[in-house]
C-alpha cells in the first residue's frame, strides 16, 4: 500500500496520525488464526420477558405440540410403509386432493423405492400399442357407461380408472425390475468378463501358438 | 405430502403444460407462522373468551374443517373440561360466527363443478362469499355428542371447509406492537384510544397498502362514544389525539384538515421507527451506549466523517475509533469513499464518510435474529432427544403417582415409588425443563422482533 503513489511517491497514502496510533505507538496485534467459533460475550443479554401473556404462551405451546404429536397427523415412520389403506385413517379431505396423493400404489412406490417415478414417466411413452389400444377400449365403454347411468355409476368409473392405473403402475414395477434386460439381451452382464475365466483354459494354447 | 396440504402449508395448481399433473409449491409465511400458533390462541382469548379460543385450537389442530365438524370437537373438548356437563352447541356456532365476521378464519376454495372428474382438482372461491357462515344444523351435532361420538358423520355443511386465515393475524399482531408502543410514549388510555382508531382504519381500508385512508375527527368521537371507554378519554381525548400526533414515532399522521382533522397512519413511517428503536435497543445490548450514541448519530445525520463524529457525540478520540470499527465490522455502518483528486502528482486523498443503509443493516439483523430463532429450536431438540428415555420415564412415574393418590393409596408407598427415581435425575429432569422452557420463551421474543424487521421491509420495499 505504502509508495504506490505516482510521481515522487515517496510519501504514504495515508498519515500515522489519522490512524490515530502516534508514532511510537504499535499498531494492532496481527491476527494469526481463524476466529473462534464461539467468540465469548462481551455483554451478557437482557432476561427474557416472563409475564402473563408469555407464561400464558408457553403453556399452549407445550399443549399443542403434545396434542399435534398425538393426532393422527404425525406420521411416524413404520407406518408409511406397512399399513395399506392409511387414506382411510388420516382424517385428510381426500377429495379436495389430486388424484395421485390418493393412489395407494404411488404412496406406497415412493415410501419404498427411489425415484422410480422419473422413470416411469420415461417409460409410459415406449408402452406397447396394445396396452394403449386397450386403455381406450376401456375409457370408450366407460364414457359409454356414464352417458346411460349418470351420477352413480361415477364411483365405479373412478374405480374402474383406479384398478387400471393399478395394473398399470403393477406392470410398470415389473418392467422396472427387469431394467438389465435391455433390449432383450443380457449383453450388459456378459461384456466385462470377470477374471475367473483367465486360469481355466490352459489346454487351448496349443492352437494359440501358431497364429501370426 | 397431504398432510401438509390439509395443514396449509403445501399448495397444489395443476401445471400449465399438462392437466393431470399437479404442481405444488410450498407457503413459506403459513409454516413459519406454526410458531406463531400460541400467540394467535392468546389473542383470540383476550379478544373474545375461551370458547372462541378452543374453536380456534381445533382448527389448527385440524387444519382445514367444515363448520359443524369444529363445533363438534370443540364442545367435546369443553365437555371433558368441565366434567361431563353438556354443552349446548348453537353457542359454539355464534362464537364461530363472531370469529367468521371479524376475518380471523375463512372459507377455502371450494371443488369446481367438474372437479371429480379432473385428477387435479381446480378448486375456487368467489370474494363475498369468503367469509359468509353457512346454516349449520344444531340437532345431529347434539344428537351426536350425547351419544359420545368421536366422529361426526356426514352433514349438511361438509362441502364448506375453513381455515385460519394468517393474514389477519398478522394484522392483528402488527396492531398490538403499535397500541403497546402508544401505551408506553404517552399511557394506557393513549394505548385504548389507539385500538379504536386503528380498528377503525382497518375497517376502512385496503390491508395492503402502506398508508391507511384517511379518518375524520368527527368519526373518530362518535366511535369513542359508541364505546363504553373510560371516562377519562371521553373527556380528553382530542388532547391525546394530539399528543399522538405531535409525537415524533409518527404513530398518527395529519394529512388534512376536512371534517375537524383528517388523521391517518402511514405504515412506513411507524415501522420505520420500530425497526430504529429495535436496532438502537440491539445495538445498545452488544456494544454499549457510546457505541449506541455514534449508532444513533449517523444514523440521523445520514453522512459523517470520523472527525466529525468524535466531536459531535463527544466520545474520547480513541474510543470512538475503536466503536465505529467495531459497527463497521458488523454492518452497522457502511462506508462510502469519496475522492478528493486535486492534482496528478500529489497522493490522491479520500473522503471517508459513514452511513447508515437503513434496510441492508435490517436485512441483516434479521438473517441474524432467524439464526439465533432456529438454534434456539436446534437445541431445545437436541436436549430433549437426548434425555428422552428419561424424561419419558419420568414422564411415566408422575402419572403413575397421580393415578395412585386417586385412588387413596397410603403415603408411605408413594413416597417409595418417588424413591425409585433418584434425586439426581429428579433435578436434572427439572433443568431440562427449565432450560427448553426458556428456549421456548426465547424463540417466541425472537419472533417479536422479526415481526418488526419484516413489515419494516415489507412497507419499504411496497413504497418503491
Amino acid at each position: 500500500m505504502g509508495g504506490r503513489g505516482r510521481g515522487r511517491g515517496n510519501a504514504v497514502s495515508f498519515n500515522i496520525e489519522q490512524l490515530g496510533f502516534g508514532r511510537g505507538e504499535a499498531g494492532p496485534v496481527s491476527v494469526t488464526q481463524p476466529p473462534p467459533l464461539f467468540p465469548s460475550l462481551e455483554n451478557r443479554p437482557l432476561p427474557l420477558i416472563k409475564d402473563v401473556e408469555n407464561e400464558y404462551i408457553l403453556v399452549t405451546q407445550k399443549d399443542l405440540s403434545t396434542r399435534m404429536r398425538n393426532s393422527p397427523f404425525y406420521l411416524k415412520k413404520s407406518e408409511k410403509i406397512n399399513s395399506t389403506s392409511y387414506e382411510k385413517e388420516l382424517p385428510v379431505l381426500w377429495n379436495r386432493m389430486p388424484a395421485e396423493l390418493r393412489d395407494e400404489t404411488f404412496t406406497k412406490r415412493l415410501a419404498t423405492g427411489k425415484s422410480k417415478v422419473t422413470l416411469n414417466a420415461k417409460k409410459k411413452k415406449v408402452e406397447d400399442p396394445d396396452k394403449i389400444f386397450a386403455k381406450l377400449e376401456k375409457k370408450e365403454r366407460n364414457e359409454s357407461e356414464v352417458e346411460e347411468d349418470g351420477d352413480g355409476k361415477e364411483d365405479e368409473d373412478d374405480q374402474d380408472k383406479s384398478d387400471d392405473e393399478k395394473v398399470e403402475n403393477e406392470d410398470d414395477v415389473e418392467e422396472d425390475l427387469d431394467e438389465e434386460m435391455d433390449d432383450h439381451t443380457d449383453y450388459a452382464n456378459n461384456y466385462f468378463e470377470n477374471g475367473e475365466a483367465y486360469l481355466e483354459d490352459e489346454e487351448g494354447q496349443d492352437d494359440g501358438e501358431a497364429q501370426f | 405430502m397431504a398432510v401438509m396440504i390439509q395443514h396449509n402449508l403445501v399448495k397444489f395448481q395443476a401445471s400449465e403444460r399438462n392437466n393431470n399433473v399437479a404442481e405444488y409449491s410450498m407457503i413459506h409465511h403459513n409454516v413459519y407462522c406454526l410458531i406463531r400458533y400460541p400467540k394467535y390462541l392468546y389473542m383470540i382469548k383476550r379478544i373474545y373468551g375461551t370458547s372462541e379460543e378452543i374453536l380456534l385450537e381445533i382448527l389448527l389442530n385440524l387444519g382445514q374443517a367444515s363448520a359443524s365438524n369444529v363445533i363438534f370437537h370443540s364442545a367435546n373438548r369443553l365437555n371433558e373440561a368441565n366434567d361431563g356437563e353438556v354443552l349446548n352447541p348453537s353457542a359454539l356456532h355464534q362464537s364461530f360466527q363472531r370469529l367468521a365476521q371479524d376475518n380471523f378464519i375463512i372459507r377455502c376454495p371450494k371443488l369446481a363443478e367438474n372437479a371429480t372428474l379432473l385428477k387435479v382438482p381446480t378448486l375456487e372461491i368467489e370474494e363475498k362469499e369468503k367469509f359468509a357462515v353457512p346454516n349449520v344444523e344444531i340437532e345431529p351435532i347434539a344428537r351426536m355428542l350425547k351419544e359420545k361420538a368421536t366422529q361426526l358423520g356426514e352433514h349438511c355443511d361438509s362441502e364448506i371447509i375453513w381455515r385460519v386465515n394468517h393474514e389477519r393475524f398478522d394484522v392483528e399482531l402488527r396492531n398490538v406492537i403499535l397500541v403497546n408502543a402508544a401505551a408506553r410514549r404517552v399511557d394506557t388510555t393513549a394505548g385504548e384510544l389507539y385500538h379504536l382508531i386503528l380498528n377503525l382504519w382497518r375497517e376502512n381500508s385496503n390491508p395492503d397498502s402502506p398508508a391507511t385512508t384517511p379518518v375524520s375527527y368527527n368519526v373518530i368521537k362518535d366511535a369513542i362514544r359508541k364505546n363504553d371507554s373510560s371516562p377519562i378519554l371521553l373527556e380528553h381525548f382530542d388532547h391525546y389525539l394530539r399528543v399522538l400526533h405531535e409525537d415524533s414515532a409518527g404513530l398518527i399522521d395529519k394529512p388534512g384538515d376536512a371534517g375537524g382533522g383528517q388523521f391517518n397512519l402511514d405504515y412506513s413511517k411507524v415501522f420505520e421507527n420500530l425497526a430504529c428503536a429495535s436496532l438502537d435497543s440491539i445495538v445498545l445490548e452488544r456494544f454499549g451506549s457510546k457505541a449506541l450514541r455514534l449508532f444513533r448519530l449517523t444514523r440521523i445525520q445520514k453522512f459523517m466523517e470520523q472527525d466529525q463524529m468524535q466531536n459531535v457525540a463527544m466520545i474520547p478520540a480513541k474510543e470512538a475509533k475503536m466503536f465505529t470499527y467495531k459497527l463497521l465490522e458488523h454492518n452497522f455502518l457502511q462506508i462510502k469513499e469519496l475522492k478528493k483528486g486535486t492534482s496528478n502528482f500529489a497522493p490522491v486523498k479520500s473522503f471517508i464518510l459513514y452511513h447508515v443503509d437503513l434496510p441492508q443493516v435490517v436485512r441483516t439483523t434479521l438473517e441474524a435474529s432467524y439464526k439465533g430463532l432456529f438454534n434456539a429450536m436446534v437445541r431445545q431438540m437436541h436436549d430433549l432427544t437426548e434425555n428422552k428415555r428419561l424424561l419419558e420415564k419420568h414422564a411415566m412415574l408422575e402419572s403413575m403417582l397421580d393415578r395412585l393418590k386417586g385412588d387413596g393409596v397410603p403415603d408411605d408407598e408413594i413416597a417409595e415409588l418417588s424413591d425409585t427415581m433418584p434425586p439426581a435425575e429428579k433435578s436434572l429432569v427439572e433443568k431440562i425443563h427449565l432450560m427448553s422452557d426458556n428456549l421456548t420463551l426465547g424463540q417466541t421474543q425472537a419472533d417479536e422482533t422479526i415481526l418488526i424487521l419484516e413489515s419494516y421491509l415489507k412497507f419499504i420495499s411496497k413504497e418503491l
